[in-house]
């Protein structure tokens, strides 16, 4: 398993973030699902803790992702898609990215414009990002439930288009990202 | 009993009768609450967060030089905390944190007062949801000349473990998300109003 990208496939380090960040995902929607529910509480305290540690998480792997893209090739798209389905494809990984970052953000500003301090699993304490504000905090709930929403329509387009290159197209788009596939390039028939 | 023992016993009598006679008397304090805070910290989900009290009474009679004859008494309204956030203050107003509705007022008074390093310490007695602890309190106090009148000025801070005066039952009894250790700060401006005696 090579470490780094080539223009075929994702070494192991971006397929390590990749799939890290999915569980990670997970993880978040399950954890803001389960608060949600409950009365303030030690439970929905310590879910909200977590959900906040691990999306801080995420935000810290999103940097070192964007990082690592930047020094590493890209896998090209197959040269078989449609002008308007390489744009489909930049906009769709474009506006995952952008989610990385504004999911975190979003909710790291909404606990700050709420008055209660986010740390990374007690570890340490993190600065308030906007100041203590009630009309601030609603805004800010509706923006990261309203780009969660976003995100899981975008994470449905990603993951339809993935099974589409694997099943109907039969390409290696979908294997070239996954640790123990063996295909190097081109199609797989 | 030898002329010298004599007078030395004399001198003794007179030296204490004098001490007492002169024992400085103490300023009556009472609280100008607009421009007094009294703040506490604490740890939720492992970030430190802020409150603070903005009901609460003090009368202080206080000397530097009779510490003897020195007495504070603060009572707070735990009705007015105030944690910037109104689900979390309801939450701390129930039954199994503050209750406020059977315990409505803390109360710290002290008669002992000891000159410490940095300034001065109170030691009494702190009633929080019907417990009662001896508690040490340290804080510094100066006087400032403001207008022809010596206001006081009192300061400090201590721990508070909330757990010792059941500030906490049930599932509140953890302190993995809230911390048992309260930082609990105070900054006093304190105008006398007539000497005690």
């Amino acid at each position: 398993m090579v470490m780094r990208n080539t223009t075929h496939r994702w070494g192991a380090v971006a397929q390590l973030l990749h799939w890290l960040i999915v569980v990670l995902i997970i993880v978040q929607v399950t954890l803001a699902a389960l608060a949600g529910d409950l009365p303030l509480g030690m439970k929905k305290l310590a879910m909200l803790a977590r959900h906040k540690s691990v999306g801080l998480t995420i935000l810290g792997l999103a940097m070192v992702r964007l990082g690592w893209r930047q020094l590493n090739p890209t896998p090209a798209l197959p040269q078989t898609l449609k002008p308007y389905e390489r744009t489909l494809a930049r906009f769709t990984h474009a506006m995952l990215y952008v989610l990385l970052f504004a999911m975190p953000l979003s909710g790291w500003m909404m606990s700050s414009a709420r008055g209660f301090p986010v740390s990374w699993f007690g570890f340490f304490q993190l600065p308030d990002l906007v100041p203590k504000s009630q009309p601030l905090y609603h805004a800010l709930v509706t923006t990261h439930q309203s780009l969660a929403v976003l995100l899981g329509a975008v994470v449905t387009l990603h993951v339809a288009a993935a099974l589409k290159h694997h099943y109907v197209l039969r390409d290696d788009v979908l294997q070239r990202m996954l640790p123990l596939s063996t295909t190097t390039q081109g199609t797989r028939r | 009993m030898r002329p010298a023992g004599h007078a030395l016993l004399t001198a003794i009598l007179l030296a204490t009768a004098a001490g007492a006679a002169s024992a400085p008397a103490v300023t009556h304090y009472v609280l100008d609450a607009p421009k007094s805070s009294l703040e506490f910290t604490f740890q939720q989900a492992g970030a430190q967060n802020k409150g603070k009290f903005t009901r609460f009474a003090v009368s202080f009679d206080f000397s530097p030089d009779n510490l003897a004859a020195s007495r504070l008494d603060v009572t707070v309204e735990i009705g007015s905390l105030d944690t910037g956030d109104q689900e979390r203050d309801d939450t701390l107003h129930g039954a199994d944190l503050f209750a406020v509705a059977k315990f409505p007022q803390a109360h710290f008074a002290a008669s002992q007062f000891n000159k410490t390093a940095g300034g001065y310490e109170a030691i009494g007695k702190l009633t929080i949801r019907g417990v009662t602890r001896d508690t040490r309190v340290p804080f510094t106090f100066r006087t400032a000349d403001e207008h022809g009148v010596a206001v006081g000025y009192m300061s400090g801070k201590t721990t508070v473990r909330r757990l010792d005066f059941g500030v906490g039952q049930g599932e509140w009894k953890a302190t993995d998300q809230v911390g048992n250790e309260v930082g609990v700060s105070f900054a006093l401006r304190l105008t006398p109003t007539a000497t005690a005696h």
